[in-house]
This record gives structure tokens, sequence and C-alpha cells, in this order.
């Protein structure tokens, strides 16, 4: 009973929609189109000023139907465009597959390793690394290398001897226990301490400036500040002995770059003239930066800044000046090169330096007018993206800069005690290493990190190139395609040095450091390795007397075994060897 | 009464009894039943988060509100310029001087985050525990404060102090104060100069064992560990697939790189497949030769959105198409998994199948600073190549003090139990504001274990208001919008901490209940759950909510309650 029901009503439906879909002639299907269109149409007189599309439509279809229809294809392609994906690629160079050919490209595909394993020539750069058994100082305890106590530390930045200050490791100690260790937040939200502003005040007024701000860490300081100015379009003229950071920073921040010889001030004028014509030119002033550091981390040498403020102020350009090196080293307080020569801060717009070096603290800071602090609380990323500065470091740095500012006779004790204990460090190596065929002093006479390098002659007679890495940035103002790839005179040319180092700290109980420039990440080419030679006013100058007697010697001993370029093949396997 | 003045003042020195100071910078468990274990449950699926969506007209006047605010700021740009030259001189050339940033670039900030400029950056004092110390301030002229003096004792649901470690007293500092006795305040030198001591080489090895990965790298900052850990391991023949809600830093260390980049939608397993196939389909762009190798960067916990990566997925993509993976654990790491370990100890996924595992000692550790660890081949080279250790500070003695006492006592070394305790207690924490603050009607985005609780305010009005009146009530919240977020999605990112009681939390509840009616907040439509009634949209009364959130918010899956 029930399936005779079942049937049929199937077959009723059936029926019925074998009626409505009669076969129906093109005529009923326009105009039941048009109606329907006509209908919603009508409902378009609703909206408001409706009825003036309404009746514009009519009237362009009344008068001229392939307009409506041109019309409306417009239409449809803006709504198109304006859903399409911004980020869309182009699309006209990729190769269409289909997913089965997409699997065996997968298969085929031979991915090389993460990272390159270490091999054995670069391998004794990790060993040699010194590792110390408790604190950092002028005086430590090694455990690795040649094992010792009391070996005197020629190869720390920690120049004014800050670190295991008493005074600072008290306020150091009062901070932790009523704010604990770290910050805890971004500055923006709930990461600004009271000590963290008081220290803006603090290098504000050291400084002579307006203002400042502060970064978690020295060497992200000049890569996050530049980028924050300097945009695509704006021009920086660079000094092409730079270090890292600020190469990253013009990298990062796209803009136009100008290069002049590393400190020649000759040149930088004649690349400022040149490019006046050009500048004069822009209806809208684009902003315009010349970037040097104070005391370069490369080379070690003193910026020209009379000079150069000179030609800022004819030519209008800021300058970003990076004092890492140079606060609390040089001028009567340790202001920097500013004090050094006497020249208003004012007048340089940008400074950045580190409070990991002189201050004995950790960090970086920037400083200078109102305006430029306060657009980088906004706008510098590594200021607005990550967290404050420990409390602590702050309080450390603001005490340090009370322990700088104990004066005698219009200067600052310890700054003077450093900058004679560096001339008289300068001079005596000077005077031990005049005579030495095979190195030199390459540095300028007031930095605390004296630069000893291979002589050039010296170089050549053992098959060294000139430099090393690529001259691409300089010429074409973009990086090289591609990272500088291993570079095997480069690491036999370290390990003369580390040699050197090795023989010092064994016969001398003497720890020294060597430049640790990574070729790979270098966009600018590097000249000579350094051999370097910190001093920190924790050290005497008896200890200065110390690495001098005989330094010439374990020299002479070291490269006169290596003397041809066939040397450098036993060089090569005692470095694997290492 | 002081008079006011235009420089902060001096912190007060809080004169309470030290165990009165203790418990406002953690607070005392005050039940045991306020304990939970956070573990994604083994074979079963990944729970997308669902993200609610408000109203309509919430989306339009949003926009709206944006428009008029655009259409204000231009107009009286317009006319400022005209009347008032001298107050937009720095936005104009002057003596041949570009100006130091445009107009147009500077016109959000001017415009718009200049008005609610006070929610932004409270000046504070001691620790950010449970309770954070603001400095009271009042707006006076444009940019200018006026300090009347007097501070606030805010309940602190700011900071990122997960496992409440942001103390002033305890185990941590006093290993932290000792550091400085024994080893000065500053690192000195570079590490692969003269800055490597035992206390580094110590908090390496201990923190390579945490993670469980061979080996590990300290470097001094967070945002500076993934901004230069990218040119060691990508170079232009490489090709990162970024998640487009990745962190400033991790764009910011690709861009250094020069490595290709290619952005797969936010936690898209299906996108992100894709994006692999066709980029290793295409190869590279113009020359079509393969990539050298691919490396997928994501995150283990979104900062700005509370949602945990589909781990396996990712782990599961990655071996099929043979690329790396680069996970950013900045927020997950102590804070998330049963033991603290982060996603993997969540998913149960063993750390050494993911190659590069980088995170953050900011948050959960209560120090600062960043590790990257991996296989011992690896971390030989990173640490060869690593341009901050080479070129920058090292990490300062107290803080790798702060570091090794910290992660001692989540591996139960220090104190056991403690460290264990902290872990359920921010499990509990987080499901337990979570679930009530749905309950109650609000939208909040994220998974149910993320101690990042975002909670949708969608008019930029409401921003201000909900910052100020909670800092009237006595709770610290902090306020994200554009361009950290998409620009109708503002909102208040609330991050729970172990330092927090139940109490607490039912005050938060309290006043945010009280909050989320006077300025129209509860409007969710019960798609991400907690409604009493499947279906309908919840709308709880606060007795209710509290009256079942401890036992409801231990049951799994918070989003499917009915």
């Amino acid at each position: 009973m029930s399936e005779s029901e079942y049937i049929f009503t199937t077959t009723k439906t059936t029926t019925a929609i074998a009626t409505t879909t009669l076969p129906p002639t093109l005529d009923s299907i326009t105009s039941t189109l048009s109606d329907t269109f006509v209908h919603y149409l009508n409902y378009l007189g609703k909206l408001p000023g409706g009825d003036y599309l309404l009746w514009y439509i009519k009237a362009s279809y009344k008068d001229d139907p392939i307009r409506s229809l041109f019309e409306l294809m417009l239409f449809i392609f803006g709504v198109r465009y304006f859903l399409m994906s911004k980020r869309k690629e182009n699309k006209s160079e990729l190769v269409k597959f289909s997913q089965r050919e997409i699997d065996e490209l997968i298969d085929d595909w031979n991915p090389t390793e993460l990272v390159e394993p270490v091999n054995d020539t670069e391998d004794w750069q990790l060993k040699s690394i010194p590792q110390i058994e408790g604190p950092n100082g002028p005086k430590v305890k090694l455990m690795n290398l040649t094992k010792g106590e009391n070996v005197l530390n020629f190869a720390i930045n920690d120049f004014l001897n800050l670190s295991r200050n008493e005074t600072i490791r008290h306020k150091a100690k009062d901070i932790i226990s009523t704010t604990g260790v770290g910050a805890c937040s971004a500055p923006n939200f709930y990461g600004t301490q009271e000590v963290h502003v008081r220290l803006e005040e603090d290098i504000s007024s050291f400084m002579h400036t307006d203002n400042s701000i502060i970064y978690g860490q020295d060497f992200i300081t000049s890569t996050s500040v530049l980028p924050a100015f300097v945009k695509r379009g704006d021009l920086c003229v660079v000094d092409s002995g730079v270090n890292l950071a600020i190469q990253k920073a013009l990298v990062v921040s796209r803009c136009d770059i100008s290069w002049y010889n590393h400190n020649d001030m000759n040149h930088l004028e004649s690349v400022l003239k040149e490019l006046k014509p050009g500048l004069d030119k822009q209806k809208q002033i684009q902003r315009r930066f010349i970037v040097t550091e104070g005391i370069f981390d490369n080379t070690g040498e003193l910026v020209n800044l009379p000079e150069l403020v000179k030609l800022k102020n004819q030519y209008k350009y800021r300058v970003f000046l990076d004092e890492t090196n140079s606060i609390g080293v040089l001028g009567d307080f340790g202001r920097g090169v500013t004090e050094h020569f006497g020249i208003d801060n004012k007048e340089i717009e940008i400074i950045v330096g580190s409070m990991a070096k002189s201050f004995g603290s950790s960090g970086g800071f920037c400083t200078g007018t109102k305006q430029m602090i306060h657009h980088q609380r906004l706008s510098s990323l590594a200021y607005v993206f990550s967290a404050s500065l420990p409390p602590y470091s702050a309080k450390v740095t603001s005490t340090a800069i009370e322990e700088i500012l104990h004066q005698k006779n219009g200067k600052s004790i310890i700054v003077s005690q450093l900058q004679h204990l560096i001339s008289y460090t300068f001079k005596n190596l000077l005077t031990h290493l005049k005579s030495s065929p095979f190195i030199e002093i390459v540095n300028d006479s007031s930095s605390p990190t004296i630069h000893l390098a291979l002589k050039n002659e010296y170089r050549e007679s053992i098959g060294l190139p000139q430099y090393y890495g690529n001259v691409e940035f300089v010429r074409t103002g973009k990086r090289a395609k591609f990272n500088n790839e291993l570079d095997e005179h480069y690491l036999l040319e370290n390990f003369i040095l580390q040699k050197i180092i090795d023989e010092v700290l064994k016969s001398k109980n003497i720890l020294l450091t060597r430049s640790k420039a990574l070729l790979e990440h270098e966009n600018l080419p590097i000249r000579r390795p350094r051999l370097l030679v910190l001093v920190n006013i924790g050290l005497t100058e008896n200890d200065v007397d110390s690495l001098i007697t005989g330094f010439n010697d374990i020299i002479n001993d070291i490269c006169t075994s290596i003397k041809t370029p066939n040397d450098l093949t036993t060089l090569r396997n005692e470095m694997i060897n290492y | 009464m002081k008079k006011p003045s235009n420089t902060l003042p001096q912190a007060p020195v809080d004169d309470r009894p030290p165990e009165v100071l203790a418990d406002l910078e953690f607070g005392k468990l005050t039940s045991k039943e306020y304990l939970y274990v956070a573990k994604h449950p083994e074979n079963e699926p990944y729970i997308k988060s669902i993200e609610d969506e408000p109203p309509l007209f919430i989306y339009i006047s949003t926009y709206l509100s944006y428009l008029i605010l655009i259409i204000i700021g231009h107009i009286r740009d317009f006319f400022g310029k005209i009347f008032k030259p001298q107050e937009y001189s720095h936005l104009v050339e002057q003596n041949g001087y570009a100006p130091w940033y445009d107009g147009f670039e500077s016109f959000y900030e001017r415009r718009m985050k200049n008005r609610i400029d006070d929610c932004f950056a409270r000046p504070i004092y001691g620790a950010p525990g449970r309770f954070i110390h603001c400095f009271d301030r009042k707006k006076v002229g444009k940019s200018e404060y006026e300090y009347p003096g007097t501070t606030s004792e805010c309940l602190n649901l700011s900071s990122y102090n997960y496992l409440g470690f942001g103390q002033s007293k305890g185990v941590c500092t006093t290993h932290a104060l000792k550091s400085i006795d024994d080893y000065g305040t500053s690192g000195c030198s570079p590490r692969a100069g003269a800055g490597t001591t035992d206390l580094h080489l110590d908090c390496e090895a201990l923190i390579a064992d945490f993670v469980g990965q061979e080996d590990a790298i300290l470097i001094s900052q967070g945002y500076g560990t993934n901004g230069f850990v990218f040119p060691s391991i990508a170079d232009p023949k490489t090709l990162v697939i970024s998640d487009e809600l990745n962190h400033a830093s991790i764009r910011f260390g690709i861009r250094v790189s020069g490595a290709q980049v290619k952005v797969c939608k936010h936690n898209d397993m299906k996108d992100l497949e894709k994006v692999i196939r066709n980029a290793i389909a295409q190869g590279q762009p113009k020359t079509h030769r393969p990539w050298n190798k691919i490396i997928i960067a994501v995150e283990g916990l979104y900062s700005m959105e509370g949602n945990l990566c589909d781990l396996r997925e990712v782990v599961r993509l990655k071996e099929k198409y043979k690329c790396y993976l680069f996970l950013d654990e900045a927020h997950s790491i102590g804070a998330i998994g049963p033991n603290g370990r982060g996603v993997c100890d969540y998913f149960g996924i063993d750390p050494k199948k993911i190659d590069i595992l980088m995170g953050t000692l900011t948050k959960s550790f209560g120090a600062t600073g960043g590790y990257i660890s991996g296989s011992k081949e690896i971390m030989k080279r990173i640490r060869l190549s690593y341009a901050t250790n080479s070129y920058g500070e090292s990490v300062p003695p107290a803080v790798l003090a702060q570091i090794i006492s910290s992660m001692k006592v989540i591996k139960g070394d220090i104190n056991p139990g403690e460290g264990l305790e902290r872990l359920q207690r921010i499990a509990f924490n987080s499901r337990y504001l979570r679930l009530g603050l749905k309950r109650l009607g609000f939208i909040v985005y994220g998974a149910d274990d993320s101690p990042v609780i975002p909670l949708l305010l969608f008019l930029p009005a409401k921003m201000p208001a909900v910052s100020r009146m909670l800092y009237d009530m006595g709770i610290a919240i902090v306020i994200t919008a554009y361009p950290a977020t998409p620009i109708v999605s503002g909102r208040v990112r609330l991050c729970v901490s172990s330092a927090l009681t139940k109490e607490d939390l039912d005050d938060t509840l309290r006043k945010f209940n009280e909050i989320g009616d006077l300025v129209f907040l509860k409007f969710s439509s019960g798609r991400a759950g907690g409604s009493k009634v499947k279906g309908k949209p919840p709308r709880w009364s606060i007795e209710d909510v509290l009256a079942h959130n401890v036992e409801d918010c231990k049951k799994p899956n918070l989003g499917e309650m009915p």
C-alpha cells in the first residue's frame, strides 16, 4: 500500500517538472531576463541618489545599447580589479604545471644542507676563542688555550674598568633587589621604568643634548636608528670604512648611497660637489645624511670631524655619527669626538653609542634633538618591538656617568687616566715596532683599541691579496648579489695573527685579541685583518711594559718562518691541526 | 599636596613589610584546585581557534570612526599649516634641510596615536610582578605631561611575566645579586672576543638541555637574535616562507639576509603547502633554477592573536617537502607545555625534529635576551658566523644568573615543586580568564591554553576609554591597534601570569563585566564558545560565571562547550 503511494507521488513530481522545463523559445528567455532585470533595477531607485542613476541607465540604453554594454563591462572590470590581490606576483613569469608534474619536481629537488658544515680550515676559529673562568676584567683566569691565572687581559672593551667598580655594583644590586632583573615588557607598554627615564635624562645632560633614547643592545642600535629616518629616495654619503651594523642599516633602508674614501675629507668634498647639481634640481628636498663613525671599528682611525662639520654645513647635510668606540674615551670628560675637537654637540644631528664598552653596562643609546628622538619611539623597530633594557643596566650606566664626571683640574679623573695609558701604550708600541719588517700600527693615537696589521710588503711577499671580499657595494651602492665565499687566504692571515696571540699568551701570560670580521657578512672589502691591543685602566704601565718587552721577537719568530707563498701550505696544515 | 611637576618624580619608598611586598609581586596559591596541566591530547586533531566576528554595524562604525579621524586630521593639518605654521615647522623644509620625517608618514602618529598617547609608555617603578606601580600623570598641551607626584598600584595584566619571575625577592634575585658580586656588571666584550665566561657556557648548556636540543647560543637581545640569525642561515638563493603575522624581528632578519621571501596566510596549513609546492616547482624567480633550500619560519605562540601554531602539521609538511623549520618560541617557551618546554612539549613533538629553535628569555624567565638552538653541526656554523657573536656585546652576568636560576626552578632543580606550581598556575589562569571573558560575551581570540588573551574592541575610541577606566580601577592593560594589528581590530591584549591568584582574576572579570556594559563590548555571537545554550550568544551574569568557572575551565575545548 505504502509502496504504491510512493510510486504515485514520484510520477506526479516528474510530470510537474516536465511541464515547467519545456524547451522555451529564445524570446521567452530574453523577456523573463529583462523582466527580472528591470524588476531588480527598480530597487535601485529606492537608494538615495538611485533615481538619477536609474534615469541615466535608461537614457543611455535608449540612445545607445552598445554604450550600456561597454559601461557594464567597464564596471565589471573595475570590480574585478578592485578585488584582485595587490600582492599578486608577475604571472607571466610563472610556468604552469599539473599536480603530477609538481610532485615529480618535488621528488627531484635536492636541497642543500641548512648550513654548510664547519670544515677543517675553519674550526680553529672556534677553538681559539678564550674561555674565562670567573669574572671578566683586567686580570682573568683562562679555562682553555694556555690555562692560567692572573692573565693580563688586553682584550676587553671595558676601557674604564667600571664593570667591577664598587659603587656601581652597589647601585646595581639596589635596583635588582627592588625591581628584579628583566623589564618584562616593551618600552611603549609598561617597560619604561623610572631608571630608564633617569638614564635618558643623564645621557642628555652628559652629552649636552636635548633628549635621548636607549636600546637593549649596542649592535642593533645603528641598524635600527638609521632606517627610521632614511627611506627610499633619501641619500646617504657614507665613509667606505663603516662598521657592519651601519652597512646593514644602509641595506635595510634601501636609500641611495654615495661613498667617499675612508676618512678622506677632500674626496668627501668632491663627492658632495658632484652631487650638488642633481640635488639642487629636487623639487622637494630629500633627507641627506653623512654617515660616519667617531673612532672606526674596522680601522681604529679617528674621524676628521672639524672638516666634516664644515662640509656638512656648507652642503646642508645631516650627520649620523656612531660613537660606539669613542664615548667615555675621547674628550676631557669622555663625551666623544665632539668634545675632543671642541665641537658643539648640536652640530651633529644623530649620535649613537654603546653602553657596553666604556660604561661597563649593556645596551646602546641615541641622543640628539627632541623631535628626532621622539620619532624613534614609534618608528625605530628595535625600540618598538623589543623589551626594554634591564633596569639595573640602566642604573649602571647612570652611575658610570657619575663616576666619569668625578673631576680634577677640569678633567675627568678616570678618562684622563685612560688617555694617559693609551698614549703610553701607543707611543711605546710604536717605537718598539718601528723597525719591524712584518707588522705596523695602523690606527690613530687616541683610540683605546690599538690596531696592528701585517705590513703590505710582507703580505705581498707571501702572496696575500690586497683586500678580501668584494667592492660591489662601494661601486654600485647595492650590495653584492651573493655573500662572500670562504677565502682561505683570509683564514691564513688571521691564523698568523692568532699564532702571535697564542705565543704572547704562552710566553707572557697576556691575552690579546684580533678583529673578528665575518667575511661572509661584510659588504665592504676588508683591507687587512688586525691584531688588537685593547687598553683598559685596570692595567698599569708596568703591564704594558711587560707586553712590549720581547713582543717584536715573538712576531719576528713567527713571521720569519712564513716567508714565501709555499710556507702557507705548512701553515694551512697547522691551521687544520690546531 | 605636592606641586605637579613636569619631570618624573622620584619613586616613593615602599615601607610595607617584606611578606606583603613579596605577595604583591607573586600571589600565593589560594587553593590546590586552581591548577591545571595544559597539554594537547595525543592523537587528537589540532583545534583551530575560531575568530568570532562582531555584528556588521560594529565594522561599519569602526571604519566610519577611522574615516572621521582621518578627515578631521587632514582638515586640522590643512588649516593648521595656514594659521599656525610654527607648529608645523618640523614637517616642512627649513633652511635647506628636509624635515626629519614627512607629514604623510607621521600622520597616523600625529593625528591618531597622539590623542591616546597617555595610554602608552606609562612610567613605572618596582618589579613588574603581580602588581605594577605606575606614576600618575596628566597630559598637558600636545606632548607634555604633568606629574602630580602620586602613584597607582595596578593589577598587572600587561607584562610578559608569564611564569611570574618578574620578582625582586626570592631565589632568582639572590642568584642575580651574587653574580654582580662575583662577575661584575658587564659582559665586557663580544663573545668571540674575550667575552666568554664559564657562566655563559653553563647557561648555554642549560638552555640546550631545557629545550631539548644539542647546543644553544645566547644573544643579548630578543630582537637582535632574530635580526642577525637569518644572514647566517639564509642567502639570496634561499627562500624563506614566513607566516604573515610573524614578528617584526623575523621580517627584519630576512631583509638583512637578502633571502627571497614568500608570505603564507596566518596558520593556514593548506596555504603553506600550496606555497611550498609552487615554490619548489617554480624555482628561483627569472632563472627558474631550483632553490638551494627553503626555510619555513613560524612562531609557536603569536603574540597579537594568541594562536598556537599547528606544529604537527608544519613538521609533517617540512619533512614531506624537505624544507627546514625555524620556530620562534619567544612567547611560548616556559609559558606553554606541561613542563614549560614550549609548543613541542605541548604537542608532544620531539624538539630535535625542528632545525632551529629560537626563543627569548625576556618573557617567561624574567631576564632578557634570546637564544638559538639546534643540532651540534648547525650550531657550530652559527656560532662561527653569527654577527652579534663577533661584533655585539655579550650577555651580562646578572641576566645569566637570572636565566640559570629561573630555568632551574622550572626544571625542579631549585625548590622542587615550585616550578611545576608556576606552570600549572599559568595554565589554569589562562583558561580561567579566557572562559570567563567568553561567557560574559566578549570576543576573545586565541587558543584555549594561550596566556595571551586578545580582547577585541574594534572601535578606536574604545581603546583609550577601556585603558583609562581600567587604570582608574587599578588594572594595567595593553591596548594595541594598527600597525601591530589589522586596522579594524583594535584590541586589549591581556597577558596572564602565574603570579596572579584566582581572586585577582575574579576581580578582573568583575571589572571587565562592568566596563563591557558601559562601553558596549559584549557582542560575541557564541561561535567561539562560551554560550549557555548552544546557538545563543553568551551573555552570562557575572555571578553565574564565577560560580561555575573553576570546574568548567578545566573541561577540554572551551570553544565547543554548550
